[in-house]
């Protein structure tokens, strides 16, 4: 199993993996409800020895993004971002289309974590 | 039409900021109608990439930051919106910085009292007004600024003048320091109208009020219109600094030195209008970079965002543009000159301005994306020309800066 960022993919000249690239990686992603909850930081791909390569999950978050940085600088987004990681399996994309849309709700797939912790201080607050 | 006449007016009212006033001012002070064909360039410009942000906004859902994630990638994508994040934080802390100057006037409290003061006044208004209200209220009040523009005739310019000064050209000056003094300030000033945020803020307003398709017409109108009164008042500001200032041999770097063109003829009431204007002016600038910081950084990692959701539901925007503030706040609470820091924040905004539009180009461009409403052959020959412009500009704004030691000449 490999995790592919989009230089190397393009580095590859794998042509389907082109379509990955333009519409899927860096895309914004919205849960059942139309929630954004991310962007298509990074592909985790598999090597299917009938197909070739085959995308199986989408992977979220600082832990993912920061590969496609800078050593140097991925040491100081991780000290300050964390490196969290969400991985969503492919089957969970309802559709891509100007966003990747999933069938499920972020909560249930594990994505938007920081934001529903700090909106419970948040909603404390009159106004908020 | 309420909604169509709101919307112009907003954009009127909201098109002036403290950078924006200082150099047009400034620009007339020092070369008399030189630099008006400037302001039509500029206005042109923020028109016509104006109107493309809003109309993709309108057609696909998606602000500038979505679109320049997608299109640049993820690492120059990153390196624009750090940029932009630094430009956003440095022009609020001048606008701050501005709103606290203008307050000084009213009470001798500590310009650091009022700082603060004026910090806890945006955050509040913020965190208050749905999204709506803040357009309307700071770009309404912002057009008690058109007091500028009866200035400017009371001041009885020659309009054919005026006039002829609006086609490019390059006055005839004594020295290559003149001319590279010149120089400099046509890419401020073009900057200055040109800033990034107006686009980034406008998208997302769009957005924000839930365009669709059909305003598409009513996009193109509120931005023509609504931008072209908006830039009458850099013209008025330009004219009223060639023909109230440049004979008092005054460069004015203080708002409270601008209003005094007004309370000359107006008396208490007129430096009120003239004061008034400037708060809303800025206070909005304050709030729309603000804002535009956060929306830019919500959009590119995809996180919930927009006024319209309750603030615990996009909770990490919320932490962002209320850090703006604060960020901002601490850098005009070191002592640093507000005017200072514009001008530094306005000549980096020209570093970034074609990575900033250059995606929204491409995007608005496409037909595969934009369909029937992909640009036209005008907005396409406008947008590139522009391209090729802001590269330029871009490209020489930081060796002007240093040649001209910051616009001293």
């Amino acid at each position: 199993m490999t995790t592919a960022s989009r230089s190397k993919l393009k580095s590859r000249g794998i042509d389907r993996s082109i379509h990955l690239v333009r519409d899927v990686v860096d895309h914004e992603i919205v849960d059942a409800h139309q929630l954004p909850c991310g962007s298509v930081d990074d592909i985790e791909l598999e090597l299917d020895p009938r197909h070739g390569l085959r995308p199986v999950a989408l992977l979220i978050g600082p832990g993912a993004w920061q590969r496609r940085l800078p050593s140097p600088l991925a040491a100081v987004v991780r000290w300050l971002a964390g490196n969290a990681e969400t991985r969503v399996p492919w089957s969970e994309i309802a559709y891509i289309g100007e966003r990747v849309a999933l069938r499920r709700t972020a909560n249930e797939l594990g994505l938007g974590e920081a934001d529903r912790r700090l909106g419970r201080w948040i909603a404390r607050i009159p106004g908020g | 039409m309420l909604e169509l006449f709101l919307g112009i007016l907003t954009a009127m009212g909201g098109f002036v900021e403290v950078g924006e006033l200082t150099f047009a001012v400034n620009a007339g002070a020092k070369f008399g109608y030189g630099l008006l064909w400037v302001a039509g360039v500029g206005a042109l410009g923020i028109i016509v990439y104006g109107e493309m942000a809003g109309r993709v906004a309108a057609v696909r859902g998606q602000p500038v930051f979505n679109l320049i994630r997608e299109r640049v990638g993820f690492d120059a994508g990153l390196v624009t919106l750090v940029a932009a994040v630094a430009v956003n934080v440095l022009t609020c802390a001048a606008e701050i910085g501005a709103i606290a100057l203008v307050w000084q006037l009213f009470a001798d409290w500590p310009y650091r009292a009022w700082v603060a003061a004026a910090c806890v006044f945006l955050v509040l208004a913020v965190w208050v007004l749905p999204f709506q209200w803040i357009e309307r209220v700071f770009g309404l009040g912002g057009l008690l600024l058109v007091v500028f523009l009866v200035i400017a005739m009371i001041e009885a310019p020659d309009l054919g003048e005026v006039g002829a000064a609006f086609v490019p050209h390059v006055p005839s000056l004594e020295s290559t320091q003149q001319y590279l003094l010149y120089a400099y300030y046509a890419v401020a000033l073009l900057s200055s109208i040109m800033l990034p945020y107006e686009a980034y803020f406008y998208s997302s307003g769009a957005v924000e009020d839930r365009w669709k398709p059909s305003d598409v017409g009513r996009n193109r109108f509120i931005v023509v219109v609504g931008f072209v009164l908006g830039s009458l008042l850099c013209v008025a500001l330009i004219v009223v600094g060639a023909q109230f200032f440049a004979p008092r041999h005054i460069e004015p770097q203080l708002p409270g030195v601008v209003a005094t063109s007004v309370a000359v003829h107006f008396g208490v009431a007129g430096l009120l209008i003239a004061i008034g204007g400037m708060f809303f002016a800025f206070a909005g600038a304050a709030i729309e970079t603000a804002l535009s910081a956060a929306y830019g950084i919500a959009q590119f990692f995809g996180w919930p965002w927009g006024r319209f959701r309750p603030a615990h539901e996009a909770s990490r925007f919320t932490i962002a543009w209320l850090a703006v503030f604060v960020l901002a706040t601490a850098v005009i609470l070191t002592g640093v000159d507000p005017v200072s820091v514009v001008e530094y924040s306005i000549v980096f905004s020209v570093v970034i301005l074609p990575l900033s539009y250059l995606p929204l180009l491409l995007v608005a461009g496409d037909r595969r994306l934009m369909g029937e409403y992909a640009n036209g052959s005008v907005a396409r020959v406008l947008g590139w020309l522009y391209m090729v412009l802001l590269t330029v500009a871009a490209l020489a704004a930081i060796p002007l800066l240093i040649l001209t030691h910051g616009g001293q000449g």
